[in-house]
């Protein structure tokens, strides 16, 4: 039975090697959402349900339409409305007359996740599943290497959209790439590659903006308008610490001694939202005043439209934002939000963290 | 320092949870000696405070609390804003609720003190002694002795009791209402040569509660003799058993009302129609509206109006639409009737 799932930025690429990893050939990889997954997702799905419900809904529309049958979807008790995605999924496809078995996989819930797990990875036995799980997640971290590598040096490129083909070709060579010894060489190929392929123009003084917000936004370019990509092309350097690392990556969540960002935020917004309260809430608040101290120029924040948690971190986002004397940009996205829009407020964003950066340096 | 001889005074909005936990809240602040000062009835005036000041976002009911703080801003020491995370194990309430008075505190900072008890059964695992634990810690901003504060506590908790067994009724009396031997309601007014209709009227507590938000939809219904119940009167034991039949859990406790009262009727097709109130941007409606009008466009039975209420909403339109819903309930009742006569006929 074909195997797919729905398109979740770069981490379909972890997707991908996992499935590989488990000896399925017969993946179907999702293409990048366009205007028409955003269309087919709104237009089955209810009035002021949030965004990525709609997208993802689009997204595993156009699988099942290219043959897909097994459907990988998580579900989970959380805060906001992330558990119902699958049973809705359920409800609306059935009612459009697809064909499909949607698998989900519930982390919360071990053994479940395990049998749902053994559903998918029925070419191979126990060990070698989780032997390809593990794979995927050290995958995972090269993967968010490229990411972090691409949007720092797109930044300061002389030839506009180099790192950008670098990284591409990066990608598919982490997916492809077999072998524990091999991939553990890949860190070292790629900071080589991006040194080797890149001209970079060493004089300029880029700034530096993080961003932060609801994990869908953040990672999925075809809802912020590649917001990251936008930045690096009027020559800031970007970074997210929002990932998929902190789920799926095992072998550090087992490391007592590493230094996770999100914990370290979570201890900075204490003095505004103290107990957890669904999504990134607490992480976005907290990772203002964490770039702060890292001397970064500013703070994106994004989340999609009538997303619960992340409307709390944006009414208290002004205050922590005034407190530490850093420019925060709220931006709500939705499927119909404007690239013109979007671009002009970046600039003008832009232009005042370059004002504020004078203005210090005395100029 | 206060006044000794003043009472301190607590300031409650008529806002969201209000209208659940009522009488818990004033028992319990009375009993410890103080003034509980709850914000008027929602008018006007309380709403276009409300909606300049909440964040553009927000729900239509979270809107609404912004106005009702502020109409109690300048009376009160305090303002009672729990952290409500949820009240049994398993199922969650909605992230606002705790969010709610940081999100006060930041964005009006001349409000007096909150005070924000958090208690949060569903997800941080607290226990029912924790409540107690955080009632009687709260409590000592009143009066110092113990015995008050823990006759305080159990006196709030019966009053509590005491409303919900006088709201939620038993099977037995759905039983009646369904044989039209009770009405559970305002007393609907009949005309003569009209069938009595019987509508089951479904959504949150702070909106059929709340006259203004939901248009005074309550009487707009008596007045077409319409005799209704709402989904908070429903049997918990009826919605459990609806809530079992789907293969996945509803974890917002408040929809899990909603939806096990709209299965239910779906299923006994005991009343003529059901009113589905929603609030707009409001996230966990945004499902169970969903899987409601799923659920009803499966199993077509019992006709289903949704009605998405927010600030611009007009009185008219949705005047019409109700009068319309109605119409097309009788009509439908009468051509049964001609039907099931000319049957006999053969």
């Amino acid at each position: 039975m074909p195997l797919s799932f729905p398109y979740v930025g770069t981490f379909t690429y972890v997707f991908e090697s996992i499935a590989r990893g488990m000896k399925r050939d017969d993946i179907i990889v999702p293409d990048e959402p366009t205007y028409r997954t955003k269309q087919l997702g709104s237009q089955h799905s209810s009035e002021f349900v949030c965004t990525p419900f709609k997208m993802l809904l689009g997204s595993i529309i156009e699988v099942i339409e290219k043959g897909a049958y097994e459907i990988v979807a998580t579900v989970f008790v959380d805060y906001c409305r992330l558990g119902y995605y699958s049973p809705l999924y359920q409800f609306i496809l059935e009612d459009l007359g697809y064909d499909f078995d949607l698998i989900n996989l519930d982390w919360f819930n071990k053994i479940e996740f395990f049998t749902s797990f053994k559903k998918l990875a029925c070419n191979v036995n126990a060990v070698q599943a989780f032997q390809a799980f593990r794979v995927g997640w050290i995958k995972n971290r090269y993967i968010d290497q490229i990411d972090k590598s691409l949007y720092s040096y797109g930044a300061v490129e002389i030839e506009k959209g180099a790192s950008y083909k670098v990284a591409h070709k990066l990608y598919r060579q982490v997916v492809e790439t077999e072998g524990m010894k091999n991939i553990r060489m890949l860190p070292e190929i790629i900071q080589k590659t991006f040194d080797d392929e890149v001209e970079i123009d060493t004089e300029a003084k880029p700034l530096k903006v993080g961003v932060v917000g609801e994990l869908y936004a953040v990672v999925e370019p075809a809802i912020n308008l590649d917001i990251m990509r936008r930045l690096n092309d009027i020559g800031v350097i970007t970074e997210t610490p929002i990932t998929f690392t902190r789920w799926i990556d095992l072998g550090q969540r087992m490391n007592p001694f590493k230094k996770w960002h999100y914990k370290a935020c979570i201890k900075h917004a204490k003095p505004y939202v103290r107990y957890p309260l669904g999504g990134k809430t607490r992480e976005s608040l907290g990772a203002v005043i964490e770039y702060k101290e890292k001397g970064w120029d500013g703070v994106i924040h994004l989340y999609p439209f009538t997303c619960m948690p992340e409307i709390i971190s944006r009414s208290i986002l002004p205050q922590v934002s005034r407190e530490h004397d850093m420019p925060v940009l709220s931006l709500v996205l939705d499927e119909h939000t404007g690239e013109a829009g979007i671009q002009t407020r970046l600039e003008a964003f832009v232009d005042l963290l370059e004002r504020k950066r004078n203005d210090r340096n005395g100029f | 320092m206060k006044d000794l001889d003043r009472k301190i005074r607590v300031g409650i909005p008529r806002a969201l949870l209000f209208y659940k936990f009522s009488d818990l809240w004033i028992t319990f602040f009375e009993h410890l000696g103080a003034e509980v000062i709850i914000s008027p009835e929602t008018t006007k005036q309380i709403k276009n405070v409300a909606v300049s000041l909440a964040p553009d976002e927000d729900c239509y009911s979270t809107k609404l609390y912004f106005g009702h703080a502020m109409a109690l801003k300048d009376k009160v020491d305090y303002l009672f804003i729990p952290r409500f995370g949820g009240r049994k194990k398993k199922y969650v309430g909605c992230p606002k609720f705790i969010g709610l008075a940081e999100v006060l505190r930041s964005m009006i900072p001349d409000l007096p003190e909150i005070l924000m008890p958090h208690y949060n059964r569903g997800m941080d695992k607290h226990t029912r002694i924790g409540l107690l634990v955080r009632a009687f810690r709260l409590a000592k901003i009143f009066r110092k002795n113990p015995f008050v504060r823990i006759s305080a506590i159990n006196k709030a908790f019966k009053a509590q009791r005491f409303h919900n067994k006088s709201l939620i009724i038993d099977e037995e009396t759905l039983q009646k209402w369904e044989n039209s031997e009770v009405i559970l309601n305002d007393f609907p007014i009949y005309n003569e040569n009209e069938k009595q209709l019987k509508i089951a009227l479904v959504g949150h507590s702070y909106v059929l509660n709340d006259p203004f938000s939901s248009l005074n939809i309550r009487s707009l219904l008596q007045g077409y003799g319409v005799d209704i119940i709402t989904s908070e009167q429903i049997p918990r034991k009826l919605i459990e058993k609806q809530m079992a039949k789907l293969d996945y859990d509803i974890y917002f406790d408040f929809e899990r009302e909603i939806l096990g009262t709209i299965m239910h009727f779906i299923e006994s097709k005991t009343v003529d129609g059901i009113i589905h109130l929603l609030i707009f941007s409001c996230g966990p409606d945004s499902i169970a509206g969903e899987i409601a009008a799923r659920l009803s466009k499966r199993n077509p039975t019992i006709p289903l109006l949704q009605l998405v209420f927010d600030e611009l909403t007009g009185e008219a339109g949705m005047r019409t639409r109700i009068e319309a819903f109605v119409d097309m309930l009788r009509r439908s009742i009468d051509e049964k009737v001609i039907f099931h006569i000319t049957q006999v006929r053969i």
